[in-house]
């Protein structure tokens, strides 16, 4: 067995917590798990990636390109900033919302809806929600993160349920945002229960 | 008792360390190094062991050196520059050994991603005759540390462990065991004159010193028997590899489909390096691929080695264009260096496979650039603000230009655009000397001088910047320092210093305060604001900048990293003139235009009220039910 995810955000959105949270999963699941994480200067607002690798043997934590299996991206752009990781096969989960650039560097003209259907171009495989505003809905745009993770186990993106990740979940959440959490997470997957394809379910088996 | 745990390599190399016993902990924060010393101090109390941050690497290095001398189990951590700054200690320290253990932690950045060199510490190892561990993984890291207090005692010599950006930022399932309470049990300092370096005693020690090198090196040799720190692989044919830290991990996955074709030279114990090994090792191989990330300094050392036995061998690493000279490693990197090496060699062995994108990046419609950027309701960007202000009236006033010096902290980041203010930033608590050296220069310069100012961090001022602030009053330097005070070290995840009043370990201890410590160094201007009031600072500013010698002004405020206000700003669009001054001069990255031509302020907003100072049509206010 071998499955390789890939998150991509921007600094603050959360990454670091959600690939903790598949790392602790994956071993209870009782694979070896290895994960990358950008932390340091890029966090202050920068583009971030985890790199989660788990597997039957150890390995080394970047994921070589053209090997994802899934991609979560928090942010349009910074899913498309890491397209070239995904392999054959691959899905992609992804946020509608855009965390647009507060400084105007010149160069480009960021057009989130124009990144959204470049995505869904070129994935057979994606599930495209705006995460922040679901999250919004459940009581803080800062559970986007929980809410995605929902939505990839609840379509049967990763390689364990979405009970076995809100167990993980629950502990490793303080105790003041776990209800705002559940929230997120059950409507998340209500959300996704609508739309997972059958064409998807066919190619899970 | 073992068990698993999901841990950061930096947490694995801690409970390895107070497996090993663990009494004393020193350090200074530091990407990729700060959570060793966060995950021992957080264990502190529990184990019973003394751990604290440093004013600065140096002064950790030779608070752990005092412990390991009365026969303490000591460690000390810091990244790959702050070896630099500990460099003195540590040339010195070599001859004189130590009693108890000193495990030196080391960070190695690639890439880099949060350091201003690509340094390799393996090179200091060879430097300072210290012996260098290698992990690959976290449970090899875990394992190491457990080491290298051992190697560490046995031999009376510190240990580097030497992790890079990947071991210790990337969290894997490690195995640990339980965990007893420091021994309390030293012999304590011994008086005897061995611990007085002196010219003669350095003479006297050299010779074994040297002579160490060799037993390590032995030592390192038998571990290819024993220890799966080192390891040979043989494959069936001519060619052979070798690997040491995250790059055999990455060996490993790019030859996975051909793995009995190469034979694998696994390395963790990389200095002293094991020769008798690896000669063993090149008995059987004609042609040799080194996979190493940072310096070729494995590649250097089979190129002695193979030079001094008249081998007939080829190399293929960094020295002949295979692999990169700089930057990080990773799989495809390694599959195109062995590819690349494939092809020299005289051979029927098939090219590894390279999977390849699915997806084309070239097609991606345009993305945008994401430089990091000071926090949302940062007071860094207030006090940059003030400054570049204060700058443009004394240009206009007094026809004066200014040179902004930075230092390293996340006000680096106060060199991005719009607010430009960092021109120059060298190393921890060089801006304040290098302005001074600016300022030293005015006398030959044929136009009007400019104004000097440095900016430093609260922290980087207590690290390196008071001998500086010293050097510049005693010598006359024309300089205004402008210490940014939020009372944490904010870029490596908020350590307390010597300026708040408490110590690693939660424990109340003196303030040390900063504008006291400039007037007493003689600095005749010493002004301390809250950085609330915009004009306010522009006015300080100024005032210090037109002030003739030293002067200073420390500007406090909050990190939003830990203080978050509760209130938040909204654009009234019925005022909004649509200007945009508040998204051209700030950068805050709660604010952003959009096409209907007016700012809109995002959810990550936390009421620093900046953008409302600047605002000139009063348009921007507290949103209602933000407080
Ligand atoms: S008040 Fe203005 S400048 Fe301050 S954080 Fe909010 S949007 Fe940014
Ligand atoms: S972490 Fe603190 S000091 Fe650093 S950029 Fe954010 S607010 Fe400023």
């Amino acid at each position: 067995m071998k499955f390789d995810i890939l998150i991509a955000g921007v600094g603050g959105q959360g990454v670091v917590l959600a690939s903790r949270l598949l790392a602790t999963a994956a071993m209870d699941a009782g694979f070896h798990v290895t994960t990358a994480e950008t932390i340091g200067m890029a966090q202050r607002e920068g583009s971030v990636t985890s790199h989660i690798r788990i597997g039957d043997e150890v390995c080394g934590s970047l994921i070589p390109s053209g090997n994802a299996d899934l991609i979560i991206g928090l942010e349009p752009a910074e899913a498309a900033r890491n397209i070239h990781f995904l392999g054959m096969n691959g899905s992609i989960v992804v946020n509608e919302h855009a965390v647009m650039p507060s400084v105007l560097n010149g160069c480009v003209e960021y057009d989130p809806y124009q990144v959204l259907e470049f995505l869904k171009g070129n994935c057979r495989d994606i599930l495209s929600v705006d995460f922040t505003q679901l999250a919004k809905q459940a009581g803080t745009y800062r559970a986007a993160n929980v809410a995605m993770l929902a939505a990839a186990a609840g379509a049967d993106l990763i390689p364990f349920s979405s009970g076995d990740l809100w167990n993980v979940l629950e502990k490793m959440v303080p105790e003041k945002y776990r209800d705002v959490n559940r929230k997120a997470f059950d409507m998340s997957l209500e959300r996704v229960s609508g739309i997972k394809n059958p064409e998807q379910q066919a190619m899970d088996v | 008792m073992t068990s698993k745990r999901i841990l950061m390599g930096n947490e694995a190399i801690a409970f390895g360390a107070m497996k090993a016993g663990v009494q004393i902990a020193s350090g200074y924060p530091g990407t990729p190094s700060t959570e060793v010393m966060e995950t021992i101090i957080s264990n502190a109390n529990k184990y019973g062991i003394y751990a604290e941050w440093a004013t600065n690497e140096k002064v950790a290095l030779e608070t752990a050196v005092g412990a390991a001398y009365s026969g303490a189990n000591a460690m000390v951590t810091m990244k790959q520059v702050g070896l630099n700054v500990a460099s003195d200690p540590l040339m010195s320290l070599s001859y004189i050994g130590v009693k108890g253990s000193l495990v030196i932690l080391v960070s190695d950045d690639p890439g880099p991603h949060s350091s201003q060199t690509e340094q390799d510490t393996r090179a200091f190892g060879h430097f300072s005759n210290i012996p260098v561990l290698d992990p690959s993984t976290p449970q090899e890291a875990y394992d190491m540390a457990k080491l290298a207090f051992k190697l560490s005692h046995e031999m009376e010599i510190p240990v580097i462990l030497r992790t890079t950006t990947r071991v210790s930022h990337g969290c894997a399932d490690v195995m640990i065991e339980d965990i007893d309470p420091a021994s309390r049990d030293i012999e304590g300092f011994v008086k005897d004159p061995k611990w007085v370096i002196f010219p003669k005693l350095t003479a006297q020690r050299h010779p074994w010193l040297e002579e160490l090198q060799v037993r390590l090196s032995d030592r390192f040799s038998e571990y290819f028997k024993e220890n799966s720190f080192n390891s040979i692989s043989k494959g069936n044919s001519k060619i052979g590899m070798v690997a040491s830290g995250v790059s055999y991990l990455y060996a490993k996955e790019a030859i996975k489909d051909s793995s009995e074709t190469f034979s694998l030279f696994k390395i963790g114990t990389v200095h002293p390096f094991p020769e008798k090994a690896a000669l063993e090792f090149l008995s059987n191989i004609t042609d040799l691929i080194v996979i190493e990330e940072l310096d070729p300094y494995l590649e250097e050392q089979f190129l002695q080695l193979i030079g001094r036995h008249h081998l007939d061998m080829n190399i293929y690493g960094k020295k002949n264009g295979h692999f990169p000279l700089s930057g990080e490693y990773n799989v495809d990197t390694v599959i195109d260096g062995v590819n690349s090496s494939l092809k020299d060699i005289n051979t029927d062995v098939p090219f590894l496979y390279h999977s390849s994108p699915v997806i084309d990046k070239e097609n991606v419609p345009p993305l945008p650039v994401r430089p990091p950027t000071l926090c949302a309701g940062c007071m860094h960007r207030t006090v940059f603000y003030a400054f570049k202000k204060a700058a443009g009236k004394l240009r206009t006033e007094k026809g004066m230009e200014s040179i902004f010096s930075g230092d390293i902290g996340c006000y680096t980041l106060g060199n991005a655009r719009p607010l430009n203010m960092v021109d120059t930033c060298l190393c921890m608590g060089a801006g304040i000397s290098i302005a001074a050296g600016l300022s030293h220069t005015h006398h030959y310069q044929r136009d009007q001088k400019a104004k000097q100012v440095a900016f430093i961090g609260d922290s980087t001022f207590f690290h390196s910047g008071v001998a500086a602030v010293i050097s510049a009053v005693y010598n006359n330097a024309d300089i205004t320092v402008a210490v940014l005070d939020n009372r944490t070290t904010a870029m490596t995840g908020h350590q307390p210093h010597p300026g708040i009043g408490l110590t690693a370990t939660g424990v109340s201890t003196k303030v040390i305060d900063i504008a006291d410590v400039l007037r007493s160094c003689g600095v005749d201007l010493v002004e301390t604001i809250e950085v609330n009031d915009l004009g306010e600072c522009i006015d300080t500013a100024k005032r210090a900048m037109e002030f003739e010698g030293p002067s200073a002004v420390v500007f406090k405020g909050r990190c939003v990293g830990i203080t978050k206000g509760k209130e938040q700003y909204v654009v009234d669009e019925g005022k909004c003139t649509g200007c945009m001054l508040c998204v051209s001069q700030l950068g805050c990255p709660a604010i952003f235009s959009t096409s209907s031509g007016l700012p809109v302020i995002q959810d990550n907003c936390t009421g620093c009220s900046l953008c409302a100072q600047v605002c000139p049509s009063d348009a921007i206010v507290l949103k209602e039910d933000s407080q």
